[in-house]
């Protein structure tokens, strides 16, 4: 069975490739996008093997929604396009998974019987552009809020997931703590804590080699021993 | 003293008749010191005329005449030149030698020398530029006051005997001097008065260049056509009061209005070597009728006698003149010299003007018609993968769209005017609107709210759909969740509104990208129609709403 996630922004283009993976017993639609962030979102909870993914779409677009992935558990990806020219040359020359849009029958079925031969082994998006990672996709309670990297204060996780601190307040992402870890310039401090250096005003040092790092809105982060060293480094303190 | 009494009374009476004179339209070839030939003689008959006038007037004594004939001599002498001075002060001077007397030979000769000297101020004053001191009075009266000393002292020389002419001198000397200083100096104010009239007159001609130049305004935007040429030149005419008006081009006449329209006919090529020097060298071309003669060369017969000819330039080459003529019987009035020259550099400028905007227009033009051909292949491609993606599911719907995106196409090939009423870019947009909103299906609202007194407003084609685009590029396709787009027509104070608001809020992110190009034309092209208090205002609040105001003159409404 394939597990199939349809990220587009428009409603009839949705429809359509669930359509055309209908006429397929081995394909199971395991969820219906409409943006980025929601994409994650379902992601990161259904872990499909493939996406079909369109590129352009509101604020983040399917090229950046791939940066902001965790790479080990990256489903296959189909990319679906209207008419960049440069991404389908990019496409064709690293050998990805595209369709076109309106996508045909043929070449949609053609797709998945490489998908199938493929039989899941990981694909290479080696070659792909991924646009620097500039805003992080959050949700307050139901609403989808992107912060930008540069008001972010640190970043946390617990059981409920990972929390974006800002100096207003705090809200939830699907982004995991690895990715953001990579993809940003937010230092680790905590096996549970990233922050970012330019919000920290103090570092104060507790007994036992532990430390607390009070933030420019006078929150507190943990340090974790194993972190300090390399953070007073950062600091030149080393 | 009763010579002096005597001679004042006399000096009145000949200013009375001076100023009489003064209201007859002769007086005006006295305004300007000119060297051509028909003010001369009018000079010169009238001021001889004076001269004789001042000999009847005189009193006789001690068998000679106390008089102010010198009045006339100078006078005549400083408006007419040298020359002319010279035969005033000779006509009068033979007159008086006819009457007899032991001094009339002395008479005769210090009358000539009287006019020659009033001639040879002139010429020296006009020489040096200052030919203004001559409607001076203090000139005239000490002018005259040499003169008359120069008189008696010729009187003392030539008459015989020297006792008779001595004491003759003493009875006369100081009265003559007197009176007819007083006399010329009087003379002259009256000249100047009339003179300072007159340039009241000059500014009212300055307001009917204004006037001329307001009713060409427009005219000339289109060029130098022979329609154009013919409602200026009658402008021209109707305003200067000139015998003729002509315009032409380089190669012909465009169009001839006044005394000779028999003759000079439009469309007949240029044959007037002064045109033609004015074309060549850029230069105004004056025939005064005497020292440069015009004669017409079509007609022996023609009745115009002067000619000014002003080239009219744009961008550095003449394309064709204004002339303006004057018939024989009249003068070519300086007034209307300048008139003629202003005129034509208004026309110059205008004609600049005319084409500047024209190139604008075009240029706003192609950059619409290039916008068009940018966009409408991005919204016909994702218009087709809409229907072709609904095309199973909802055929019914499908068909609808495919209706729309054809009645989108037809309305923008059938637009190649450049206005359309607010009911037809509403429709336009509308079918545009009922595509995209198919494409955003689930996620985009509109809300249209026009002032339905306001659907036969008259404004530009494609004023609102690059707008209701750039909304939907930039702002709604930018909305993670609903986008909502309103559009808007109220009338304000000072014009009527459209709004497009759309609730993304993103313009100053993509305000200067390919979708503000679209805006940025709109913009410009109602700017050129109706002035740059018109024409679009953003109001942005940042990822809460864009709207732009599209702001429109009033008085487009459709009857």
């Amino acid at each position: 069975m394939i597990r199939a996630l349809i990220v587009d922004d428009e409603l009839y283009a949705r429809e359509e490739i669930a359509l055309l993976a209908a006429g397929h017993d081995d394909v199971e639609i395991v969820g219906s996008c409409s943006n980025a962030v929601e994409a994650l979102k379902g992601i990161n909870r259904e872990k499909p093997d493939v996406v079909f993914l369109d590129i352009q779409m509101p604020r983040i677009s399917g090229i950046e929604l791939i940066g902001m992935l965790d790479p080990e558990q990256m489903p296959r990806i189909v990319f679906v396009t209207a008419f960049d020219e440069y991404a389908v040359a990019a496409f064709e020359e690293n050998a990805f998974d595209y369709l076109l849009k309106p996508v045909e029958r043929q070449r949609f079925d053609k797709t998945l019987a490489r998908i199938r031969k493929a039989n899941g082994a990981p694909q290479s998006l080696k070659g792909l552009e991924i646009p620097e990672l500039t805003q992080i996709p959050c949700f307050t309670g139901n609403r989808i809020r992107l912060v930008r990297l540069g008001d972010v204060e640190y970043v946390y996780s617990d059981i409920s997931g990972v929390h974006v601190v800002t100096a207003e307040g705090d809200s939830s992402t699907d982004m995991t703590l690895k990715v953001l870890e990579e993809k940003t310039d937010l230092i680790q401090c905590h096996r549970q804590y990233l922050v970012r250096l330019d919000r920290v005003r103090e570092i104060k040092l507790l007994d036992n080699g532990l430390a607390e790092i009070v933030t420019v809105s006078g929150r507190t982060v943990p340090v974790s021993r194993r972190n300090l060293r390399d953070l007073k480094e950062r600091f030149g303190l080393g | 003293m009763d010579v002096i009494i005597s001679l004042l009374q006399q000096m009145s009476v000949y200013l009375v008749i001076a100023y009489l004179f003064s209201k007859t339209p002769l007086l005006k070839s006295l305004f300007t010191v000119s060297m051509r030939l028909p003010p001369k003689a009018v000079i010169y008959v009238v001021f001889s005329g004076f001269c004789i006038l001042g000999t009847y007037f005189g009193l006789n004594m001690l068998d000679a005449i106390a008089n102010t004939r010198a009045i006339g001599a100078v006078l005549g002498g400083m408006l007419g030149g040298p020359v002319v001075g010279f035969l005033i002060g000779l006509t009068g001077g033979l007159h008086r030698y006819t009457l007899g007397g032991f001094t009339d030979l002395a008479c005769a000769l210090s009358t000539t020398a009287e006019g020659l000297l009033g001639g040879l101020v002139c010429l020296y004053l006009v020489r040096r530029g200052k030919a203004d001191l001559l409607f001076n009075p203090s000139t005239v009266f000490t002018v005259t006051l040499i003169a008359e000393c120069l008189q008696m002292a010729i009187i003392l020389a030539v008459a015989q005997p020297f006792e008779r002419a001595l004491s003759l001198v003493e009875v006369i000397a100081a009265p003559m001097i007197l009176a007819n200083s007083m006399g010329a100096a009087l003379f002259m104010s009256m000249i100047r008065d009339q003179r300072n009239m007159f340039e009241k007159y000059s500014q009212i001609s300055a307001a009917k260049t204004l006037r001329i130049a307001e009713s060409a305004v427009g005219i000339t935007l289109e060029g130098l056509t022979q329609e154009t040429a013919e409602r200026i030149a009658r402008i021209v005419y109707e305003e200067t009061g000139v015998g003729a008006v002509a315009m032409t081009d380089r190669e012909k006449i465009l169009a001839f209005v006044g005394i000779g329209a028999d003759h000079h006919t439009p469309g007949a090529t240029l044959m007037s070597e002064h045109s033609r020097r004015a074309i060549e060298t850029g230069e105004v071309v004056f025939a005064d009728g005497v020292e440069l003669p015009y004669s017409c060369s079509l007609s022996k017969n023609c009745k115009l006698g002067s000619s000014l000819v002003v080239p009219i330039r744009a961008d550095n080459e003449v394309i064709g003149t204004l002339k303006l003529y004057e018939p024989k019987h009249k003068l070519f009035l300086s007034i209307n010299r300048a008139l003629g020259e202003g005129i034509a550099n208004l026309l110059s400028n205008q004609i600049l003007a005319g084409r500047y905007d024209q190139q604008k227009h075009l240029l706003v033009q192609s950059e619409l018609k290039l916008l068009q051909a940018q966009i409408n292949p991005h919204f016909l491609f994702n218009a087709l993968n809409t229907i072709s993606a609904i095309i199973r599911t909802n055929p019914n719907q499908a068909r609808e769209l495919l209706v729309h995106l054809s009645n989108f196409f037809r309305k923008n090939l059938k637009r190649g005017s450049d206005m359309t009423t607010l009911r037809e870019e509403l429709d336009h947009v509308n079918s545009f609107l009922r595509i995209q909103k198919a494409r955003f299906e689930d996620r985009m609202h509109v809300d249209i709210d026009i002032d339905p007194g306001l659907l036969e407003v008259r404004i530009p084609t494609f004023t609102l759909q690059p707008i209701v685009e750039n909304a939907i590029q930039h702002g709604i396709s930018n909305v993670l969740d609903e986008g909502r787009i309103a559009i808007r027509a109220e009338t304000g104070p000072d014009g009527i509104y459209l709004l497009v608001e759309d609730n993304a809020g993103s313009y100053s992110d993509t305000g200067r990208s390919a979708g503000g190009l679209g805006m940025g034309i709109v913009d410009k092209r109602i700017k050129n129609l109706y002035g740059e208090t018109f024409g679009i205002t953003v109001d942005c609040r940042e990822g809460e709403w864009t709207r732009i105001w599209i702001k429109l003159p009033q008085e487009e409404m459709a009857a």
